[in-house]
């Protein structure tokens, strides 16, 4: 028999997990991540076409970025149609500003390039890759770190994907075809596919003896997936309605960030310097901010510095741009964020090289930075609800997974909206992927 | 955010759970503990500022920086720009050379060496042990040597403060200086060169398992300061093997264990630990180096064997997955035929060979060229090449 995993190939983060018929093992395939079973959904490929992907992606995009010289050049990137009432009809040529130094690209949000109608692939440097091409190379590394855990060679895989990829039936099979082609070109002869919300649940619908009506509330760090479900048993099975939005972990770190830590670094101090206040609203934005590390850059903050403007706040954000420090930054207010989930109070502290940074942050802080979200959270999940044709009352259950379903303002809303009685917790983050593995190993016992 | 507000906030929290006020009454203490501290900190490093033993501190630094550069000054060869003042220096010795002969548990044999004694001596008692054979190195005595650990710690010595040994003599490792001792857990991977460190754009790491790491020598002063360059390495079981500075356009080269030469342009090298070659699971780099265009690539089998090409007869590769130019053919490789040192030698160039019976000498490298092998008494564990220029320089 094969070794058979479950891949969990999410917009923002995926992970791989075994069953070995007893229990779950979640592969730590990003060793390098504050969670080693969760790997970013991130690739980058250089100007000599080497891919990397997960936190070393991110580290190596950092790295090449941070302090290099750019350079811009015009290039011609094709013709447009232009269609105007008075002057009729011509095709014009369209030129971009390349930057020639660039030393690699970092992709992201592959999933979510899937179901897009009107993209097919990017130009890398000098090579076009397709969205399948893209795809494959990431599950290829991905296979190679899981194949590098166990140990042996993995030969087939059972990946999620959501309730709908598109809307449109045609681009939802074109998703799903595209997935399973790349799978196999990464070397997967054997693929084949679970719901995200069925395999989140799967641990729940083992323990429920009659059929249930049931909300999985998947609230991750990049998305948060919404399905109303029939559950228990193959044959009851049904999904009536599936819904989501943008908002998860991430943006709960951006808030904090903009809300207490850009002050830190200058913000509200430097009016009159335009350049530095680009580079500190940088900070939240973990893509744009080595882009801030050019030279040029450094210069300005340097003049600053002697000239005593905000001297300590700006030598702490010379220290976060130039001295690779922003990822322990990043990582640190996530850990605060995680641990207002259990206490009702935490420090986010960062002393290196001249950062001197110490917050004192509470919960209720925390609540009031990110309240608007749970407006938006609550009517995506009523109208995902009404979506599926049942009342509140006729939900028997909720099951929350998901990292950000730990934020006590969340359960809460879910408790007063379901009562508490309803809300189940599943293993917040590898519920998903653990219900791939388990699916995946009963799939692999009849091969 | 005005502090007040926060701490109206943190009431709030207080008053909404109870639980929370004894959290952050800890935080609060644990915080202003710190602070204390670091007042006390900061009142010390006043009270020396004011007394003057920091400024002292500061006039030793400079001067320190001063014999740098005049060091520097004798290197370029500016003597005689009047141009270029400097300020008189009150230690200047004249530069002889010197070989070191070091092991990764970072113990450190400095010997004067002179131009009529080809027999340096021997190393008695236990001579490998566990590690790898010693390394070799020649080096000015007013040069400065960075000492590269497996954990990527560096630091930096003037050769001169390492205590000399007699030439001829016979040495046990426990009477090796040990300028940094390694730390729990770490072995030293290699001393380097680093007095024309101003005159190079980069740092090139290269590790066992044939990664190449380059940094710019700008970031010296951090790296410097915090004693941390890395491994340069991208598996975690991997160690670094060498630290070279070395300037743009420059060809770097590595030789492994069994018998490739991997060539690369340094240019061509990102600003990341890269995989230069795919080496065999038995295989692993033995020695690295800058190679002249006119310089001869020899390389040393353990029975003495020498084996030379023309530097520029090896191609620069651009891939990763390259696997390099076998010098050693496959027939020889299964009779058990490995490299033990290479270098990239230049006209006038020595070479010390060090033999399994302990036993150091100096050999011209045209000589061992034109023999093709070393008469040792044993087998031949490690080579280090002695720069002709290195020799004029100590001479003059």
């Amino acid at each position: 028999m094969s070794l058979k995993v479950g891949i969990d190939f999410g917009t923002s983060n995926s992970g791989v997990a075994v069953h070995d018929g007893q229990r779950v093992k979640l592969l730590p395939v990003d060793p390098k991540n504050v969670l080693p079973e969760v790997i970013k959904s991130v690739l980058y490929i250089t100007k000599d076409y080497r891919t990397y992907l997960g936190q070393e992606a991110v580290e190596n995009y950092y790295r090449d970025n941070v302090n290099r010289q750019r350079r811009f050049v015009k290039q011609w990137a094709g013709e447009i149609d232009v269609y105007g009432a008075e002057f009729g009809h011509y095709v014009d040529d369209v030129y971009v500003y390349v930057d020639e130094l660039k030393p690699g690209r970092l992709l992201q949000y592959l999933k979510t390039t899937l179901r897009k109608d009107n993209y097919n692939g990017t130009q890398i440097f000098e090579r076009y890759y397709s969205v399948g091409e893209l795809t494959r190379t990431y599950l290829s590394l991905l296979k190679e770190r899981a194949e590098d855990v166990l140990g042996e060679t993995i030969n087939a895989v059972t990946l999620g994907r959501p309730v709908k990829f598109s809307d449109k039936p045609e681009l939802d099979h074109k998703a799903q075809e595209t997935l399973s082609e790349a799978a196999h070109e990464a070397g997967f002869k054997d693929v084949d596919f679970e719901l995200e919300p069925v395999a989140a649940a799967l641990y729940y619908e083992q323990s429920i003896t009659k059929p249930e009506n049931v909300v999985i509330f998947d609230f991750g760090g990049g998305t948060l997936d919404i399905a109303v479900m029939r559950l228990g048993g193959g044959k009851n099975r049904k999904v009536y309605a599936s819904g989501g939005v943008d908002i998860a972990g991430s943006d709960f770190d951006r808030t904090i960030i903009k809300k207490r830590m850009l002050s830190h670094f200058g913000y509200g101090n430097v009016k009159h310097y335009p350049e530095i206040t680009l580079m500190i609203n940088a900070i939240s934005d973990w893509m744009a901010l080595p882009e801030m590390g050019t030279p040029i850059n450094k210069n300005i903050l340097k003049k600053a510095i002697l000239a005593k403007v905000v001297p300590v706040r700006l030598k702490a954000l010379e220290g976060l741009i130039y001295n690779d420090l922003a990822f322990t930054f990043y990582n640190r207010v996530e850990a605060g964020k995680i641990a207002l989930s259990s206490e009702g109070a935490t420090v986010i502290s960062l002393e290196d090289k001249g950062i001197a940074l110490w917050e004192l942050y509470t919960r209720s802080q925390f609540e009031s930075d990110i309240h608007h979200y749970v407006t938006d959270v609550e009517k995506v999940l009523l109208d995902t609800i009404a979506k599926s044709g049942l009342d509140v009352e006729e939900i028997d259950a909720v099951v929350k997974t998901g990292g950000s379903s730990n934020i006590p303002l969340f359960t809460g809303m879910l408790a007063k909206i379901f009562g508490a009685e309803k809300v189940k917790e599943s293993n917040s983050f590898s519920s998903v992927v653990a219900g791939l593995a388990i699916k995946a190993f009963g799939s692999n016992s009849v091969v | 955010m005005a502090f007040n507000k926060k701490i109206d906030e943190w009431m709030e929290e207080a008053e909404e759970r109870p639980t929370s006020a004894i959290a952050i009454v800890k935080l609060v203490a644990n915080r202003l503990r710190e602070l204390t501290e670091r007042n006390e900190e900061l009142l010390a490093e006043n009270i020396a500022l004011e007394n003057g033993t920091r400024v002292d501190e500061y006039r030793k630094q400079i001067a320190h920086l001063e014999y740098q550069l005049d060091l520097l000054k004798r290197r370029l060869a500016v003597d005689d720009v009047s141009s270029i003042e400097l300020p008189a220096i009150a230690i200047v010795e004249d530069a002889t050379l010197r070989i070191l002969i070091y092991n990764a548990r970072g113990r450190v044999f400095h010997v004067e060496l002179n131009e009529d004694v080809k027999e340096v001596g021997q190393i008695i008692g236990n001579l490998v042990g566990d590690d790898e054979p010693p390394r070799l190195l020649a080096v000015p005595s007013n040069d400065e040597i960075s000492l590269l650990f497996t954990t990527g710690r560096i630091e930096t010595h003037p050769v001169s403060n390492i205590p000399t040994l007699e030439l001829g003599g016979k040495w046990d490792w426990d009477q090796g200086a040990l300028p940094n001792e390694p730390h729990a857990g770490e072995l030293l991977a290699c001393i380097a060169p680093f007095s024309h460190l101003p005159l190079s754009d980069f740092f090139l790491q290269i590790s066992r398992r044939g990664c190449a790491n380059k940094n710019m020598t700008s970031m010296a002063q951090s790296i410097l300061n915090n004693h941390y360059i890395g491994k340069g390495a991208l598996q975690k079981s991997d160690q670094p093997l060498d630290l070279m500075l070395c300037r743009e356009k420059d060809i770097a080269i590595f030789v492994t264990y069994e018998g490739k030469v991997i060539a690369f342009d340094v240019d061509d090298l990102s600003y990341t630990i890269e995989e230069r070659s795919r080496l065999s699971a038995t295989d692993y780099v033995i020695a690295s180096f800058i190679a002249q265009p006119e310089s001869q690539l020899l390389c040393v089998t353990q029975t003495g064997k020498v084996i030379h090409r023309e530097s520029k007869s090896i191609d620069t590769s651009k891939s990763s997955t390259a696997k390099g130019k076998a010098l050693i053919p496959p027939s020889r490789l299964e009779k058990g035929v490995r490299f033990v040192g290479a270098a990239a030698v230049q006209d006038g160039d020595q070479v010390a060979v060090l033999d399994a019976t302990g036993r150091l000498r100096i050999l011209e490298a045209e000589t061992m060229i034109g023999a093709g092998s070393i008469e040792a008494d044993g087998l031949v564990l490690s080579i280090g090449r002695i720069p002709a220029d290195s020799l004029k320089r100590a001479e003059g």
